[in-house]
């Protein structure tokens, strides 16, 4: 409600500062580069509320764009190269699942080495060349608008009805609830974590590849370069839309609204004083402030000695 | 156990005294290199090297305890950057022009304020370290551009250079400040109760509690530490450059946190050895070089982030094997 009532304001904010911006077809115009971060949200919330984090999924989409392109130029159909993107990044997932299970490796460490690995293979397969020029038809996935919205739009709906309804009522769902509040307890409990988890960080491998294939088609380019940093915006949506860093609490309803609430300072900062790097400053802050006043507004418990 | 291998015996010394399996891989990767282009052996090329590894060693030294106490800093890349921007930008005469020795001095006392700042949020504000250094590497980094406006310092004056390309004796002074960072870094962690602390702290962060060590307070010095240490990094290897741009230090946590676990340090906290941590920032240092020696093309350069990544999580699996193996041998107690 916290969320809704600062959107509103900003939005508010917004209209006195700058009448146009809030006009529904400016808004509309904007809303293109929201549905990506919409969609990598989703796996990211799930992640976290099992106290896990994932900073690969830049990475992630960088091997999936390179697939693509690279499998275009080799002569395939650019549906068929996303096929491979997605099973590409699916694999990529899967490989942080089997580490973080199988190793017993802090999340944290192994996905901030396999963001540099995956991203350093992009580069190094495609030269950091870019490939374009795909033909329209595949431009349409993302450019095209379906039912008066755009393809990526109904793509979020879908993941995000499912994972609702998956987090809300059944049984995996709570485990991950579980998992995030305390994970031997879960283990001692037969929650099956190790299983759980391998399919969430798959999951965010799929959710990687999905949004890569939609981001290509968009801007119509595959390069190694995609995704650069967006790992900072999805976190700062999740962790301000109300799910706890340290696991166990949080629902997909806040993080869509961190989301949107994270896109419109974004899209109005670049609006209002048309300066990219002013962004990096507010959502950094955004970040911290948005986690120190929930840590103050949190009685304390013993929780956080264990967590870093 | 007796029937353990030679071989896995081997394995197993390397792993746990991290240092000796690093200086076993540099040895090997040495000699392939050398194969391949004797002049990587060059005198030239060996200070070369050293100059390279001595920023990344000298901030791993602040965030090797860091990561000690239990915590991570990852944003020692913007820090870099923005520190760069800040000593550019006053002491060149087309901007502030102030004297050299005072830029410097400010632009520690910056380090250090904003390695403060994370720590206190951290220690005191009870934010999590990675979500603050997240937030912080995002944050300064638009700092950065705004400091600079688009621009590029390009009139560093001479003294500044020199501290850049100076020589004492012979040896760069970069890696001789490295090499004064690296010994106070040892003598406080194993000779003084704060290094002892600094253990204690990450391997029962409760348990020191009850000790009666300001868990707090330890923590916040960690990282002004750190901040300090990527102010003086930054002082040494930034005037190398004729250049400063918004570019300096991108990715330099990367390199640093990898540095700290392929040194052995572990990431929950409390284990990890300062030799581990330094031979690991040379080595790496080294095979970032190694691409370009092994005469492999323009092309391999652009695998040097992705071998980056692999190393870190091959640390990580030998890690595992080492504890797993250990743990057998012991009578599979865990």
């Amino acid at each position: 409600m916290i969320l809704f009532a600062l959107i509103v304001g900003l939005l508010g904010i917004a209209r006195s500062l700058e009448p146009l911006f809030v006009q529904a077809h400016v808004q509309q115009e904007l809303s293109t580069h929201i549905w990506e971060i919409a969609i990598l949200s989703v796996p990211m919330a799930m992640i976290i509320i099992t106290a896990g984090i994932d900073l690969s999924i830049g990475g992630m989409m960088a091997l999936c764009a390179i697939t693509v392109g690279m499998s275009y130029q080799s002569g395939l159909s650019p549906w068929l190269g996303s096929l491979l993107g997605v099973a590409v990044a699916t694999l990529c997932g899967a490989l942080n699942g089997l580490v973080v299970t199988r190793v017993r490796v802090h999340p944290l460490i192994v996905t901030l080495a396999t963001m540099a690995a995956f991203r350093g293979a992009a580069e190094g397969l495609s030269k950091a060349k870019p490939v374009s020029s795909f033909p329209d038809s595949f431009a349409w996935l993302g450019q095209g608008i379906v039912f008066g919205l755009p393809v990526a739009a109904w793509v979020f709906l879908v993941l995000f009805l499912a994972c609702l309804g998956f987090l809300s009522f059944s049984p995996w769902g709570k485990q991950c609830y579980a998992i995030g509040h305390n994970e031997v307890a879960s283990r001692f409990a037969g929650v099956r974590v190790d299983r759980v988890l391998l399919w969430l960080y798959t999951f965010s491998g799929f959710c990687a590849g999905i949004a890569a294939v939609l981001f290509v088609a968009r801007r119509n380019t595959a390069k190694a370069d995609i995704g650069m940093g967006i790992e900072l915006l999805v976190i700062t949506a999740v962790v301000i839309g109300g799910v706890s860093i340290f696991g166990g609490r949080g629902h997909l309803i806040g993080t869509t609204l961190g989301v949107l609430l994270i896109h419109e300072t974004r899209e109005f900062v670049s609006w209002r004083w048309s300066r990219d790097e002013l962004n990096f400053v507010v959502i950094g802050s955004l970040l911290i402030i948005s986690v120190l006043l929930h840590r103050w507004f949190t009685p304390s418990s013993g929780r956080e000695s264990s967590d870093h | 156990m007796s029937a353990m291998s030679k071989g896995m015996r081997i394995l197993l010394l390397l792993g746990r005294e991290r240092s000796y399996g690093i200086a076993a891989l540099m040895l090997a990767t040495v000699l392939t290199v050398t194969l391949v282009s004797p002049q990587f052996l060059s005198l030239g090329n060996i200070k070369d090297l050293l100059v390279q590894a001595a920023p990344v060693a000298m901030i791993a030294c602040g965030v090797m305890m860091v990561v000690l106490t239990g915590e991570i800093d990852i944003s020692v890349g913007s820090m870099m950057g923005l520190l760069a921007a800040v000593l550019g930008v006053l002491s060149s005469p087309s901007h502030f022009g102030w004297p050299v020795p005072v830029a410097c001095v400010a632009v520690v006392f910056l380090g250090a304020g904003l390695g403060a700042l994370n720590g206190v949020l951290v220690a005191f504000g009870r934010v999590p370290s990675i979500i603050v250094t997240l937030g912080m590497l995002t944050l300064l980094k638009g700092v950065t551009e705004i400091v600079l406006g688009g621009e590029w310092v390009t009139d560093l004056p001479d003294p500044l250079r020199v501290l850049g390309t100076g020589a004492v004796a012979g040896v760069p002074i970069s890696v001789v400040t490295a090499g004064v960072v690296i010994v106070i870094t040892g003598a406080v962690l194993n000779l003084t109760a704060f290094g002892r602390r600094v253990y204690a702290v990450g391997s029962n962060q409760e348990a020191a509690r009850y000790a009666g060590i300001p868990v707090r307070a330890i923590k916040l010095l960690t990282f002004l530490w750190t901040g300090v240490l990527v102010g003086l990094a930054v002082l040494v290897s930034a005037p190398q450059l004729s250049v400063i741009d918004s570019g300096f230090g991108h990715g330099a946590e990367l390199v640093v946190v990898t540095c700290v676990v392929v040194g052995g340090v572990a990431i929950s906290g409390g284990v990890g050895t300062l030799s581990g941590v330094v031979t690991a920032s040379v080595l790496m240092t080294m095979i970032s070089t190694v691409l370009i020696f092994l005469k492999l093309g323009e092309d391999a350069t652009y695998w040097s982030r992705a071998i980056q990544g692999f190393f870190i999580l091959a640390a990580v699996l030998l890690d595992h094997v080492v504890r797993q193996t250990e743990a057998s041998s012991a009578g599979g107690a865990v």
